[in-house]
């Protein structure tokens, strides 16, 4: 039983005060946003109906301490569907806000700039979805070109950056190139026998939603692999060509439907990036199915077996073609 | 110890290696003073059958510009990778292919049907293509072998050093040579002449805002000289390319070309720099994108110009090639 004394009902006023914190009183706890929430789906400590109630009824501490006020990707799957019209990705960061004018910081991890290596071309800051990266000059006095530097408030991981940055100065924890490629070779698979065609997919962390759909993940035959990645925009393109030239016959990266992405336009930069690589790949005379494109949305159950059975064929066609 | 011995030896490149080399003017004294130049054939008198004639390893140091692209371009380089101590990649053809490089976008089939029969200057009627031997009345002539595609130094025989550039700036050229007058040269598998960051660590140029719409080809704008061209939707190669050069382009306004090769650490400049310009696309409809996109003519000489050949890319499609 919350004792009432621990409570302070100025709470939702400051939150309405706050620039995106107007439309908390709107919300009526029907739990349309945690039903649509992707968030929710993998942390169910993300509950953004539970996090407005906690602040209207005054869990100022509760609410400003807690890690998960900082996993609202604002993807604003979620604001189409409120019957109140709330845009709960702008209160959270209203709720943010205060949380960071209280001296509490997001549990991370974020993307890290090495400074030795980065020249400060802007890439990172014109790719990231959220703003949270721009250029400072460190040692201007050296004559030292300002360098990129991440705002660890507004960083949410995603690796667009990581895989936009042309010098391999950007990097991020989970998903960074090493541990991608160590993915990609683990159980030296590459050299693998008898596994032809081998396709290597990408997938988006988000883009599979229905559970039958994840646990059909972990189902496909051992000459499909699987990385995940937290965007199609995370996808570097050298992963691709790295994983073509050791071996694999063909490589797919999926990501979400336009207008579903995680991270805002990670998606649409994951299109370009693919777009692009296939245009090389044509121009070289290098046979089609080598790399695809694909988007899974959130209406798209069972399609992501279908993907991979179509690039299997595709790729199965060129061999026997040779 | 003796006089300092190097040499110069150009394969399949332009020439503006050597006149690179040139460029530092009056050090050429200095370097004269301070070293034999054993083999140049592009400014001194020298036959081949000199230097099969050295011993091994005689020669300190040997600067080998030009791609391999004919049987001749790497009976020479195995000869002077032989003779020399420490062989340098020097300028881009060596280092990662170059222009030269860019021919391996078509194979030798098509480069000779191309070359030799459809061009509108030629007149062909017999169908003649080269042919490594010839016998005449006189007897056999030979001619080197075209090879099916253009190879680095480093596919071809071990090298020690790189200096990249197309052609390496006169500056770098002599920082490199003094580098060897000195015996200063850094520990062998090392780029030289050449900065670590990318060029836009040196560019002056202003950096706004890189949201495009419509991608720029050089021709169709003329450029806004203080701000960076990739803001104004100019791609320009500079962020995926290793400084070092001073920005010769830029300050002619003109966009970075990419010819110092990528940073310590990418594998792959084009992947890259296609990655970077992706990312900066500014639209969130699938049919702009795909626009956006397609409107940018020929993307593999575009992202690939210098570092096609030491790509890869090219390794995808050589490995694609042989299983045909």
């Amino acid at each position: 039983m919350p004792r009432l004394s621990g409570f302070d009902p100025n709470f939702k006023e400051e939150v309405l005060a706050e620039p995106g914190g107007e439309n908390l009183y709107r919300c009526f706890s029907c739990g349309t946003c945690m039903a649509s929430c992707l968030v929710w789906r993998v942390n169910p400590d993300f509950n953004p109906r539970r996090i407005l109630r906690m602040v209207m009824l005054g869990m100022r501490g509760e609410v400003l301490s807690s890690p998960v006020i900082w996993l609202c990707s604002a993807c604003d799957v979620c604001y189409p569907r409120c019957p109140q019209g709330i845009h709960v990705s702008e209160l959270m960061k209203a709720i943010r806000n205060i949380a960071i004018r209280e001296g509490y910081e997001p549990p991370g991890p974020v993307a890290m700039v090495d400074e030795e290596l980065c020249s400060g071309c802007a890439v990172c800051a014109m790719a990231c979805p959220y703003e949270a990266i721009e250029l400072v000059a460190k040692q201007p006095s050296d004559g030292r070109r300002p360098v990129a530097q991440v705002d660890k408030f507004l960083c949410l991981n995603c690796g667009i950056c990581a895989a936009a940055c042309p010098s391999g100065a950007v990097s991020i924890e989970e998903f960074g190139d090493k541990e991608i490629a160590m993915q990609m070779q683990a159980g030296n698979w590459f050299a693998e026998k008898g596994l032809e065609p081998k396709i290597m997919v990408f997938i988006c962390n988000w883009c599979l939603r229905a559970n039958a759909d994840l646990v059909r993940l972990n189902q496909l035959p051992p000459n499909i692999r699987v990385i995940n990645i937290p965007c199609s925009g995370r996808m570097d393109p050298s992963f691709a060509l790295f994983a073509l030239k050791e071996g694999a016959d063909g490589v797919l990266v999926v990501g979400c439907q336009p207008g579903e992405c995680h991270y805002r336009r990670g998606t649409y930069i994951g299109q370009g990036k693919m777009g692009l690589l296939e245009q090389v790949f044509a121009q070289m005379g290098i046979v089609d199915g080598r790399v695809r494109f694909a988007r899974i949305g959130a209406a798209d159950r069972g399609k992501f077996p279908r993907l991979v059975k179509g690039m299997v064929a595709e790729v199965e066609q060129r061999r026997e073609g040779k | 110890m003796g006089k300092l011995k190097l040499a110069l030896y150009w394969a399949a490149s332009c020439g503006g290696c050597e006149i690179a080399v040139v460029e530092i003017g009056t050090k050429l004294l200095d370097l004269a003073e301070a070293a034999d130049i054993v083999f140049w054939p592009a400014a001194m008198d020298f036959k081949y059958k000199d230097v099969e004639a050295m011993p091994d390893k005689s020669i300190d140091v040997c600067l080998f510009n030009g791609a391999i692209r004919t049987s001749e371009n790497e009976h020479i380089a195995k000869l002077l990778r032989a003779k020399s101590k420490a062989l340098v990649a020097f300028g881009s053809c060596a280092h990662e292919g170059c222009i030269p490089g860019l021919a391996n976008l078509n194979d030798r089939a098509s480069i000779f049907e191309r070359v030799f029969k459809e061009t509108p200057s030629t007149d062909n009627p017999e169908g003649v293509l080269p042919q490594t031997s010839y016998k005449v009345a006189e007897g056999e002539l030979t001619i080197p072998e075209f090879q099916e595609r253009v190879r680095t130094l480093a596919q071809t025989v071990e090298v020690d050093y790189i200096v990249p550039g197309c052609p390496p700036v006169a500056d770098q050229v002599w920082n490199v040579l003094e580098a060897v007058i000195k015996g200063e040269l850094p520990p062998p598998r090392a780029v030289v002449g050449a900065d670590a960051k990318t060029v836009c660590d040196q560019c002056e140029r202003v950096k706004e805002e890189k949201r495009i719409k419509r991608f720029l080809r050089p021709h169709e704008v003329i450029a806004d000289p203080e701000k960076c061209f990739l803001d104004q939707g100019i791609i320009c190669a500079g962020p995926a390319t290793r400084a070092g050069c001073g920005t010769p382009c830029i300050n002619g306004n003109m966009p970075c070309r990419g010819c110092y090769g990528p940073p310590d650490g990418v594998l792959d400049q084009g992947a890259k720099l296609l990655s970077a310009v992706a990312s900066i696309v500014d639209s969130q409809d699938e049919a702009e994108i795909k626009e956006v996109i397609d409107e940018i003519v020929d993307p593999v000489g575009l992202f690939y110009r210098f570092s096609l050949a030491d790509s890869l890319l090219q390794k995808i499609k050589s490995a694609a090639g042989k299983g045909a």
